[in-house]
């Protein structure tokens, strides 16, 4: 069974200007089991659409499924079923972070002694055992974030939404949410995970999706969408090139330093060889997501632009 | 969620936001204690005594309306600085489940001034099974009703902002202008028809009843807790059918 299933999803703020949809006939299918990427500018769409998918919002059209059941008409077994780190979101500050771990277990119906032993797991799984007696006042806002994630962890969820989780973390503690992540990955859970962070959703997802103005632009594995941009090679060079010879190859802009072309492979090697026989610095691979998601984001840009001239 | 398990989320929230947080900072305790019992001074002094009944009933019935006003702020806050309103959305956890556990632990925090209020109306013996019945059962009331149209107005506010500017609205509504610290006859008669739209009036009636400063008809009783009870139903009903859980 799918995690989600969400068929033809719009939604329309009551104050955004006519014509504005926060989604716009928005279909998206998360398998279950797995971490699934939601990618896009700010302002694209994703907080909104976890929003609806976490029972928090309405839609204004379309329909959303959870683990089979609709989300409008089955919403108390949808709820029983998942837990959110909404966008921004913080821990009660008066607690100590064992508490509000622990307490967000017995909310959700936990027995007592299955929430100790479960906190203290997940204590541990974060590097939090340390900061256990401490109050959730005196913490910095990374920390404050890692408990959010460690609340949610915690839970018995199968499917859990993640928005920005690891957003002002450092990398160590990044790299500790991801584990916890993907240790939930291997107790079948199902994450959604929104963020800016590309290189975390490349490395975290099993499927991406990246969403523009509350479209679906591009979705599939990693590697899908390495296959559907212009140009799948990524090649920097330094010195002895023009701008202009290198746009015979591809794609090529000045960066600092040097130049930046995306190419086709059989481009890209012969760009490659050409630089190293003139004794230029040289690097070349297939593109990362960053690269898709210019690539995607700014070509959509780029057309409005020329609508926007042409009208 | 069992019902057991709705209860336990009811008993959390209770620990959650009333006793840790008490535990943390006792002087949130004084907060609720302070102006009922200021207003409580004043009128002792200022009648030597002979209003003293007035300032307890209406000493006891601000404590219970504190707790809606306090509930209307901390979920406004919880809603839009923690989002821990949306952790809860997304959870088994039932709105009137968070509704209850809430209004409960604001409860907590009105203890020490109800204890207050409790042992003046004993001391000064008003204490009779009727008249603790009529008490409590009032001010349950009061209770439930503050805290239903706390906890609907804080799913519309949009900052925390708002609550402070509605609060000494709310109060004034429901406790300066209703004959809450005084008895009714005490209006000139338009006010008195206002007044008779306010549920507190009915609240205050029973209560100064139960502490003997009016001795109400049966007929005037049974009215006072019909629209009373009235007034909570409807509220509660008003939230079912408006209360923003789900953002629409």
């Amino acid at each position: 069974m799918d995690a989600i299933r969400a068929a033809r999803l719009t939604r329309v703020y009551p104050q955004a200007p006519p014509g504005v949809r926060a989604l716009d006939d928005l279909s998206l299918t998360v398998p279950s089991g797995r971490v699934f990427g939601l990618i896009g500018r700010n302002g694209a769409g994703k907080t909104t659409f976890i929003r609806i998918a976490a029972t928090q919002l309405e839609p204004t059209a379309g329909q959303i499924e959870i683990l089979g059941h609709d989300v409008m008409t089955q919403t108390d077994q949808v709820r029983a079923r998942i837990a959110c780190v909404p966008q921004e979101s913080r821990p009660l500050y008066f607690l100590t972070v064992e508490e509000a771990i622990r307490l967000n277990l017995g909310l959700r119906g936990m027995s007592r002694q299955i929430a100790r032993s479960r906190t203290q797991e997940v204590l541990g799984e974060l590097s939090l055992t340390e900061l256990a007696t401490r109050s959730i006042s005196r913490l910095s806002g990374g920390q404050r974030r890692r408990v959010m994630v460690a609340m949610v962890l915690a839970t018995e969820a199968e499917l859990i939404f993640l928005d920005e989780p690891t957003t002002g973390l450092d990398p160590i503690a990044r790299r500790e949410v991801w584990g916890a992540i993907r240790r939930a990955t291997r107790e079948g859970r199902t994450t959604l995970l929104t963020t800016h962070y590309l290189d975390e959703a490349e490395t975290l997802s099993s499927r991406l999706a990246l969403i523009e103005r509350g479209r679906l632009v591009l979705e599939g594995t990693p590697q899908d969408l390495r296959g559907r941009v212009r140009s799948p090679y990524r090649v920097t060079v330094e010195g002895s090139f023009s701008l202009e010879e290198l746009r015979s190859f591809g794609t090529a802009r000045a960066i600092e330093p040097g130049f930046l072309v995306f190419a086709s492979e059989a481009n890209a090697r012969a760009l490659a060889q050409e630089a190293l026989r003139r004794g230029a610095r040289v690097a070349f691979g297939p593109v990362d997501l960053e690269d898709i998601f210019l690539e995607v984001v700014g070509r959509r840009i780029e057309d409005d632009r020329e609508e926007a001239v042409a009208a | 969620m069992s019902l057991r398990q709705q209860f336990q989320a009811i008993g959390t929230l209770v620990q959650l936001n009333g006793l840790i947080p008490i535990r943390a900072q006792p002087l949130y305790l004084l907060n609720l204690l302070a102006s009922p019992l200021s207003f409580l001074f004043f009128i002792g002094i200022a009648s030597g005594g002979r209003l003293l009944g007035y300032g307890v009933a209406g000493g006891m019935i601000l404590t219970m309306l504190s707790v809606g006003t306090g509930l209307q702020s901390d979920l406004t806050h919880y809603r839009h600085d923690l989002k821990f309103q949306d952790v809860i959305v997304s959870s088994p956890v039932t709105a009137p489940a968070y509704l209850v556990g809430m209004a409960l632990s604001e409860f907590v925090y009105s203890l020490p001034g109800m204890a207050v209020f409790l042992g003046i109306w004993a001391y000064e013996g008003w204490w009779s099974w009727t008249n603790a019945i009529v008490l409590v059962g009032a001010l349950v009331l009061v209770w439930a009703f503050a805290s239903t149209l706390g906890f609907t107005l804080a799913t519309y506010f949009e900052d925390v902002r708002e609550t402070f500017m509605f609060s000494p609205l709310i109060s004034l509504g429901l406790s300066v202008l209703p004959p809450v610290y005084y008895p009714i006859s005490s209006l000139p008669g338009w006010a008195q028809k206002i007044a008779l739209f306010s549920p507190t009036t009915y609240a205050a009636q029973l209560v100064q009843g139960a502490s003997g400063q009016v001795a109400p008809s049966f007929a005037g009783a049974v009215v006072d807790w019909v629209v009373l009870g009235g007034f909570t139903l409807a509220l509660l009903l008003l939230a079912t059918a408006k209360a923003r859980w789900r953002e629409p």
